[in-house]
């Protein structure tokens, strides 16, 4: 399964109602180029996008949140998964893009995940009532489904090939850095909302 | 909403009970600092309203979430700690938490205020909060003692 078909099939799950937080690698940019709507918050630091998006899912928890997690990400702040089971966000999923390596990295050295770690396992002891595993694109297709649908938090850990997505159209090249990055996802909170993140004037 | 994102500590003690027992405040308890850096910065993109309550030397892990939250994508997380480490110090292991925090704080370019006394607390906190509206950058409020309990 190649990460660029397991998000084009993502892309026709998630709404325009719907909030994405992603970890930083091959996945943003061919997130961005999938769904180029101001409704991704591109994080831009190893093992952020969780926690991250526990936060969205506890502050809009009317709202749809999708963490495009990495095993790397993931690795990297195992203890996120433990406040997520306590926490227990019901509009929150995490989807694990585990492609068993440091892909970002020269020569792309193993991941722990690429052994005996796993990490739906550590998942379910973190008290994550859905998780699941996937190697087949329909098989992801199916448990995300259930998963955006069920009403609990769940994670979902897909086993993807190594490899990125060459032929992103010139016009969907994800070209901002993480400031411009921000204001596009803050300011489409505030319409999204209806509210004001940050006024011109901040009062006590 | 309004978020208290801490990991406990001994100098802010009844801060965390007092964050969980108030039906106004959301408190999430997390495993490290730099994963409650990144909750509270995902509350407060969305627009609720956090702070991050820790110990100093929490300072120290959330480092690398910290510098990447301000410095890459700017959003803003407003820290409040105990001073453990300040002069007068009576256990060892805190001594290097003194050292080290203030360098840390100057380092990531964070204003920052230590306070010793009841009256200050509110308007620095306020403070605090209004300038990473403004500023879309951390800020910290430091207590120092006797407005925290130090252990004996």
């Amino acid at each position: 399964m190649k990460r660029y078909e397991l998000l084009k099939q993502l892309a026709r799950l998630v709404t325009a109602e719907d909030l994405v937080v992603t970890s930083i690698g091959g996945v943003k940019p061919e997130w961005y180029s999938l769904m180029p709507s101001n409704g991704t918050m591109f994080a831009d630091l190893l093992g952020c996008a969780t926690p991250f998006a526990l936060g969205v899912a506890l502050n809009l928890p009317h709202r749809r949140v999708v963490a495009l997690d990495t095993d790397g990400g993931v690795l990297f702040n195992l203890g996120a998964l433990c406040t997520v089971g306590k926490e227990l966000p019901p509009n929150l999923t995490i989807i694990v893009l585990d492609n068993e390596r440091y892909e970002g990295v020269v020569g792309g050295p193993p991941t722990h995940t690429s052994g005996r770690v796993d990490l739906e396992r550590i998942a379910e002891g973190s008290g994550i009532p859905c998780t699941a595993t996937v190697r087949e694109i329909e098989n992801f297709f199916e448990s995300a489904t259930k998963m955006l649908s069920d009403g609990q938090v769940g994670l979902l850990v897909a086993k993807i090939e190594p490899g990125l997505f060459k032929d992103i159209p010139p016009e969907r090249a994800k070209e901002s850095d993480g400031i411009e990055d921000k204001y596009r996802f803050m300011r489409h909170i505030e319409k999204l909302e209806k509210i004001s993140i940050r006024p011109r004037y901040a009062l006590e | 909403m309004r978020f208290v994102v801490g990991l406990p500590d001994s100098m802010l003690a009844g801060v965390y009970v007092a964050a969980e027992k108030d039906p106004d405040i959301r408190y999430v308890a997390v495993t490290n600092e730099a994963e409650g850096a990144s909750v509270a910065a995902g509350t407060w993109i969305t627009g609720g309203r956090s702070v991050l309550v820790m110990e100093n030397s929490g300072l120290r892990a959330a480092c690398e979430a910290l510098a990447r939250l301000g410095l890459v994508n700017g959003v803003p997380v407003t820290m409040l700690m105990g001073y453990r480490g300040d002069l007068g110090e009576r256990f060892h292991w805190g001594v290097n938490h003194g050292m080290t925090m203030e360098p840390i704080l100057k380092a990531l370019r964070i204003p920052y205020w230590i306070i010793d006394r009841e009256e200050q607390i509110v308007p620095a906190i306020g403070r605090a909060v209004v300038h990473g509206i403004s500023s879309l950058y951390h800020t910290a409020v430091v207590f120092r003692t006797p407005l925290v309990d130090e252990g004996k």
